[in-house]
């Protein structure tokens, strides 16, 4: 459905480039978990998608044909659903719903039907006819991806969805955007909850400053990394422990990320043979927050 | 698509309090108050003035003048000790002291050397009228002092309506067309401030579409560009023809109600009226297209669109008019498109000129109209590259 080829972007006067040869495939029924801190490149690349931003370098293509010709033909088949609340705050849900319905051409019947239809997927019937202003944060966020739904889109890009809404308003999101993949739409998911891309996603890409620092099944991902050794004990060095991986000073915890192939046994053994006696010991395949900040070495919330 | 955005627009105007007010109320007020604080502009109040004389010469040249002057302004008001305090804080507006000796300079057949008639004012009496005051003091002693001198004795005295002021008069002249009236000069002026007042509701709501992602999410569906300057333009001309219809309408019935006078479309070119409306009407939408792509945050839309509208209005004649302005400046004004959009207006409803009187101002705004609009084509293309 969508193929991302070595897709580079540089800002005007940026120091530094937004994008470097990104390359990315999500095919239709998959949700695509786009993972990255703040400033990752998330942003830029979901407005390459809604064709807010001209591609300066590389290929943006659906099912072949290139995304200019695509939108130019057929504009609604990308929707996007932006990080902002996207819609009139004066107007009423069903205002709201009226004019995007209107200006992604539907019309007639088909129109009352699809607005039917994403009124009651986002379970938004009961609000018709408040005004957008006095939704709270959570229903906000249903009716932006509602509108993003009308015209019945084959790929849906969704940045940072969950923002400021309650728990509950999360699960529905995520359980709707889901929805939708199993109903054959190919989904990018951009967030920087690894929860939620851990929940949702198909295949994962981690993004950083620019750059695509892995992609693949989350399974796949997870299985690749290095092991994990989590210790707590008295007269712990970093030079006793090198020799095993690269290591992390915590407060009372040191990290071990091992090295390939190696298990926690050499490491418990050379502890015991040097008398430190271990009070805490975890060992185990990193999650996507732990491969995260060993590709980067920076939390996803910086 | 293009019906649903431009029911989009209105729905939010019609829901902005702040943008309603601004687009009807405020011109609406000016028109009401700013009419009935300049009604007499055209007419100043000369007979109406509180005023006293100081006979300091009591024989009859003098008695003379007295009752010619209380013919055109009343009885004097008594005199009193006071009169100075009085006239110092305007309960009196003006005292005429007839000093000794006045009768006799007024039956002299040589011209004046020195004053025998001093006309004291008020301090903050108008400049006009104390020109016309002391204008007509010099025609009435200047009338008796010829009477005096050409009397011949025996012969029939004038009949008591005759005066030199009758073999003059003055008009403001007109070849059709209303009386010339402060409504009639407020109701364009206020109307043509508040037409280019939409620059404020357009542009805050262009500039909270686009920080919201409203904007973006419109074009992501296809929406063209064109077609978003046209969803905006459309309805904000019908803003405008309506402001014009309430605003006309008020000039027209509401304003005799309040006591002032009340506007004449008698005797109108009324197309060149539509023209000119029309003109006014591109010139200030194509502007609020221009600012709006402009302006890149609430703040800005919030001071900037008012500022220039107040701007152009003090600098086009709007607040002051221009034939009040010293020269340089009635020249300067004609650079403010308000300017061009009153005189075409005024040219219709005051001079009673036609279309071709008026085009000059009308071709003035519809090259200006296309100019911005061009500018906010430019604007709105390089914001979204």
């Amino acid at each position: 459905m969508l193929e991302l080829k070595t897709l580079s972007h540089r800002y005007p006067n940026a120091d530094a480039p937004a994008l470097v040869d990104v390359s990315l495939t999500v095919p239709r029924g998959c949700v695509l978990g786009l993972l990255g801190p703040n400033g990752a490149g998330k942003t830029t690349l979901i407005s390459h998608l809604s064709g807010a931003l001209a591609v300066q370098s590389g290929e943006i293509l659906i099912d072949g044909q290139p995304l200019q010709q695509v939108r130019a033909k057929a504009p609604t088949r990308i929707a996007v659903a932006p990080q902002e609340q996207a819609f009139y705050p004066m107007l009423t849900v069903a205002e709201n719903l009226a004019v995007f319905a209107a200006a992604g051409r539907l019309s007639g019947p088909r129109k009352k039907e699809r607005i039917e239809a994403c009124t009651q997927f986002a379970q938004l019937e009961q609000f018709a006819g408040v005004r957008a202003e006095r939704l709270s944060g959570g229903l906000k966020r249903r009716l932006n991806l509602a509108i993003a739904l009308l015209p019945e889109p084959e790929l849906m890009l969704f940045d940072e969805p969950t923002v400021g809404v309650d728990p509950q308003s999360r699960a529905f999101i995520l359980d709707a955007i889901r929805s939708l993949a199993q109903q054959g739409a190919a989904v990018i998911y951009a967030s920087h909850y690894m929860e939620e891309i851990e929940a949702i996603a198909d295949r994962v890409a981690i993004l950083d400053r620019g750059h695509v620092l892995r992609e693949g099944s989350l399974d796949g991902l997870l299985s690749k990394s290095a092991m994990l050794l989590t210790l707590a004990a008295d007269g712990l060095d970093a030079g006793m422990l090198s020799r095993f991986g690269t290591v992390e000073q915590g407060g009372a915890h040191w990290r071990i990320h091992l090295n390939a192939g190696s298990g926690p046994a050499p490491v418990l053994a050379a502890l015991e043979a040097a008398g430190i006696e271990v009070r805490h010991a975890e060992f185990g395949r990193h999650d996507l927050e732990q491969l995260f900040m060993a590709l980067t070495h920076r939390s996803l919330r910086d | 698509m293009l019906l649903a955005l431009i029911k989009k627009e209105l729905l939010a105007l019609v829901r902005d309090m702040h943008g309603l007010a601004a687009l009807f109320l405020m011109p609406m007020v000016f028109i009401v108050l700013m009419s009935l604080t300049l009604k007499d502009i055209y007419r100043p109040p000369l007979a109406e003035l509180n005023y006293a004389i100081d006979m300091r010469d009591m024989a009859t040249p003098a008695q003379w003048l007295k009752q010619l002057w209380q013919r055109n302004h009343g009885a004097p008001q008594p005199l009193g000790n006071d009169w100075q305090a009085r006239l110092r804080n305007g309960s009196l507006k003006y005292v005429i002291v007839m000093e000794p000796g006045l009768s006799q300079e007024l039956e002299s057949a040589a011209l004046s050397t020195r004053a025998y008639i001093h006309l004291l004012t008020e301090p903050g009496i108008d400049a006009n009228l104390f020109n016309a005051l002391r204008a007509e003091l010099i025609g009435a002693s200047g009338e008796l002092k010829a009477r005096l001198a050409l009397a011949v004795p025996g012969t029939a005295s004038p009949a008591p309506e005759a005066s030199i002021e009758a073999m003059v008069r003055a008009e403001r002249f007109s070849t059709a067309g209303p009386r010339p009236t402060s409504v009639q000069q407020n109701v364009p002026a206020w109307l043509v401030f508040g037409m280019f007042f939409v620059v404020a509701s357009l542009s805050s709501l262009f500039v909270q579409e686009r920080s919201s992602g409203a904007l973006g999410r419109l074009q992501g569906l296809g929406v063209s560009r064109s077609m978003l300057l046209m969803s905006k333009a459309l309805p904000y001309l019908g803003v405008n023809a309506l402001q014009a219809v309430l605003m006309l309408a008020a000039g027209i019935w509401f304003m005799p109600l309040i006591g002032g006078d009340a506007l004449s479309l008698a005797g109108i070119h009324w197309g060149a009226l539509l023209l000119s409306l029309a003109a006014v009407s591109l010139a200030a939408v194509s502007l609020s297209l221009a600012l709006a792509c402009l302006v890149r945050s609430h703040a800005q839309a919030a001071t900037i669109g008012p500022m220039v509208n107040v701007l152009m209005a003090a600098a086009g004649g709007i607040m002051v008019p221009k034939f009040v302005m010293p020269g340089f400046m009635q020249r300067l004004v004609e650079i403010s498109p308000m300017n061009w959009g009153l005189e075409a207006l005024l040219t219709v409803l005051l001079r009673g000129g036609g279309v071709a009187d008026a085009l000059p101002q009308i071709g003035r705004l519809a090259v200006f109209a296309a100019l911005m609009f061009l500018l906010a084509v430019f604007l709105f293309r390089r914001r979204a590259s």
